[in-house]
């Protein structure tokens, strides 16, 4: 077995260095990436078609919005399918191993100090990399993973059941799916005003503006969504984690 | 709104599948009925689409409006038209197949199932009906997680087999990825066609690059649709997993894989450069022999009913594979014809496995001992996909794989033709033993005993839900097999702008 191992591991890295030999140079302007239509187009058009000055975010949640948009799909089945096989419900199943009996201490006063001071710094500046995603590297998954850290932090300082108080299991799942109907949201609305799924031109017969601010606006309103469902699975991931699907006591 | 049909096939089982993720927690029972809806909606969706492409040709949705190579396209032709119907009609029938079983197999998380469900329907049905290869990798990872969570959701044992499904899957997953991302370094694009219209414009015939996003693209989906010898994953993970999940996965993982396949062969690269320019000669065909029969001999070996299907699947993986890699029309069209018809078949046979684990608990292929006189109905079902997978006349597995001998025979493979009758008739084994057991119980000796004193044997059928998806896949698996010449003749007009004359090389 560990010579067969060997053997793909070569001939894998023999393929690798085959399919090197033929590459454009490091960042020569004439490669086909740089030189096709596709990014002469995104780098000249973005701003007269979407008011954004990020390319990035533009092709990201506009020109491939489709992608993104199962992109976070991906992180809410992910939740989903995490829950699906560890989450234990009831609470007459026993678990695989005797339960951890904390002890109810006192909160650590530096512990506590420093969580009081960080956390709200902490989502402050989630929602500025959400909302800056026009204009810098930022958007929905930066700024939502960032965000669902600051609950993570409080799990962490406190316990899981504390965390829990402000952000219990069904909301954080609504909060995800919120996301999600948040960004669909966008497209469906785009099919019912008659444009095609995502076509975010279509909603200037809802979005004050013209066809670039409906763009530009649109989205922003997807990268909310992404921020949504992206702050909620963090969090969810790790309370099912690390309590072993028991939502009680965490690490 | 019926120009708007491609985005709905995708868009109903989608949102339905976050509505159920929400709405179970307070109303569990609606997740099945919100499923079966959504799916039924699905199917009339792509029949739309089927029928649309039937009259005016291939169609092509520019998702967001953006025309390609910018945006994402939905292209959908003859083929995936075929294939989009075939994978929601097979995800509609395992939902209902789901409704009894799903509450005990999974502990009682039947919400999160069909969210899974619908999620896993979705991605398929995403994956058939696009027209841009970096988009097919993103549908490919939603199908792959729920695929995972589908089947570890059932026991430990199952746990572990997904875990080694995850980890050959990921493999698989970013073999294709890498190939994808060479093909951009040298085209610059991610449209399907406009790749292809990229490498003959360019003259990237030659270019290494592109042979090696060529090996990495079919390596990877090999592993991805467990073809020998890249199928360890397979048996165990499908074998233990809960029986509903296995019924929409036997089906259709591996099959909407195969579609892909022959996507990127015709529409990617094109039949010219796959087959002429890197002409890997009879090394494939050989492969599908071996795995071919492989599989027979997994099958012959197994005691257990599904592990046994498993193996099943791997040798007509190997009917697919090599159906395409015979570089000839009728081969291929044996091949695509084949993956419309081994879906219903695996359905119907992984429905029945399902349903005599449901009503013994049993496993092994002894546990239908005397089913015939307490469940006569289902019976009739699993002998048509029984007689289908054997290849016995009118079902659509004779069809199909006429097609493929016929293929066989045209371009000269008869080590091909040999492994597939080989195949056949260990199918037959296979099959008649079990409704051999089926019929006479367990021991011929035995059942001559009990030959005049039966009658307190009682009919005690399958629920309704059971037996409904089970005739339904029968039936189908006749009409496919019925009107083969209309499927057929879609197929070809699908084939015959792609010039794949007899004996190209």
């Amino acid at each position: 077995m560990k010579f067969l191992g060997l053997l793909t591991v070569l001939i894998t890295g023999f393929l690798l260095i085959q399919a090197e030999r033929d590459f454009p140079d490091w960042g020569d302007v004439n490669s086909p990436a740089s030189s096709y239509k596709l990014s002469q187009h995104y780098i000249t058009q973005t701003f007269a078609e979407t008011s954004v000055p990020n390319m990035v975010t533009a092709v990201l949640a506009d020109y491939r919005g489709y992608d993104t948009m199962f992109e976070t799909v991906v992180i809410f089945t992910a939740g989903i399918a995490i829950i699906g096989i560890l989450r234990v419900f009831g609470s007459n199943i026993k678990p695989d191993h005797p339960e951890v009996v904390l002890t109810k201490k006192k909160p650590d006063l530096i512990v506590e100090t420093t969580c009081r001071l960080l956390i709200p710094i902490i989502q402050l500046f989630a929602l500025y990399v959400v909302a800056h995603g026009h204009h810098s590297p930022g958007g929905g998954f930066q700024g939502g993973v960032i965000f669902g850290a600051s609950f993570i932090l409080l799990a962490l300082a406190r316990d899981l059941q504390y965390a829990q108080q402000w952000v219990p299991e069904n909301r954080i799942l609504n909060l995800a799916g919120i996301g999600i109907f948040i960004y669909a949201g966008f497209g469906v609305a785009s099919l019912l005003l008659g444009g095609n799924f995502l076509d975010y031109g279509v909603l200037t017969a809802i979005i004050p503006g013209d066809v670039k601010d409906a763009h530009s606006h649109s989205m922003l309103g997807v990268e909310i969504g992404v921020a949504f469902t992206v702050t909620a699975i963090m969090f969810s991931i790790y309370s099912s984690l690390s309590s072993n699907g028991h939502m009680k006591e965490g690490i | 709104m019926t120009e708007q049909a491609p985005i709905l096939i995708l868009l109903f089982p989608f949102l339905t599948a976050i509505f159920v993720a929400l709405l179970g927690a307070k109303v569990p029972a609606a997740s099945w009925p919100l499923t079966i809806a959504s799916l039924g909606a699905s199917i009339c969706a792509t029949l739309t689409t089927l029928i649309q492409v039937l009259e005016n040709g291939t169609i092509r949705y520019y998702v967001g409006g953006w025309a390609p190579p910018f945006g994402i396209e939905l292209r959908i032709d003859g083929l995936n038209a075929l294939v989009a119907v075939t994978v929601a009609t097979v995800a509609f029938l395992g939902a209902i197949y789901s409704k009894d079983r799903v509450e005990s197999e999974t502990e009682n998380k039947g919400p999160q199932y069909y969210a899974l469900y619908l999620l896993l329907a979705a991605g398929l049905l995403g994956i058939v009906i696009t027209g841009d290869a970096f988009n097919l990798y993103v549908l490919l990872e939603i199908a792959a997680l729920t695929s995972y969570a589908l089947l570890a959701m059932g026991n430990k044992r199952a746990t572990l087999a997904a875990f080694k499904y995850l980890i050959m899957g990921t493999i698989g997953a970013s073999f294709y990825l890498l190939g994808v991302g060479y093909l951009y370094i040298k085209t610059g694009s991610l449209n399907m066609v406009d790749i292809q219209e990229q490498l003959i414009a360019n003259g990237l015939q030659d270019s290494s690059t592109v042979q090696v996003a060529f090996i990495m693209i079919t390596v990877g989906l090999w592993v991805k649709m467990a073809f020998f010898p890249l199928h360890a994953w397979l048996p165990n993970s499908y074998a233990f997993g809960p029986t509903t999940s296995s019924s929409i996965m036997a089906p259709l993982v591996t099959k909407v894989m195969i579609y892909v396949m022959v996507r990127m062969v015709l529409t990617v690269f094109g039949p010219v450069y796959a087959f002429e320019v890197l002409d890997w000669g009879n090394i494939v065909v050989w492969l599908a022999v071996i795995a071919i029969l492989a599989g027979s001999i997994g099958a012959l070996a197994q005691k257990d009913l599904r592990k046994m299907l498993t193996f099943l699947i791997i040798a007509e993986v190997g009917y697919m594979v090599g159906g395409v890699w015979l570089v000839d029309e009728t081969g291929m069209t044996g091949a695509i014809y084949h993956i419309i018809s081994d879906a219903f078949m695996t359905l119907c046979v992984f429905l029945f496995a399902g349903i005599v684990f449901a009503k013994t608990g049993a496993r092994d292929i002894y546990a239908v001992d005397g089913l015939f006189k307490k469940m006569p109905i289902t019976m009739i079902g699993f002998i048509v996909g029984a007689f289908s997978l054997i290849g016995i006349p009118p079902t659509a597995g004779f069809f199909s794989k006429w097609y493929l001998i016929q293929g066989g025979i045209n371009s000269g493979n008869w080590e091909y033709v040999i492994a597939l009758l080989i195949s056949s008739l260990v199918n037959a084994v296979l099959f008649f033993r079990i409704i051999e057991i089926a019929y006479f119980g367990k021991k011929p000796a035995e059942g001559h005993i009990h030959h005049h004193g039966d009658d307190h044997t009682k009919i005690s059928e399958a629920p309704i839900t059971q037996l409904i998806p089970l005739l339904g896949t029968a039936a189908i698996i006749l009409l496919i097999g019925i009107f083969n010449k209309d499927l057929v003749a879609v197929i070809q007009d699908f084939l015959e702008p792609f010039n794949l004359v007899a004996g190209i090389r």
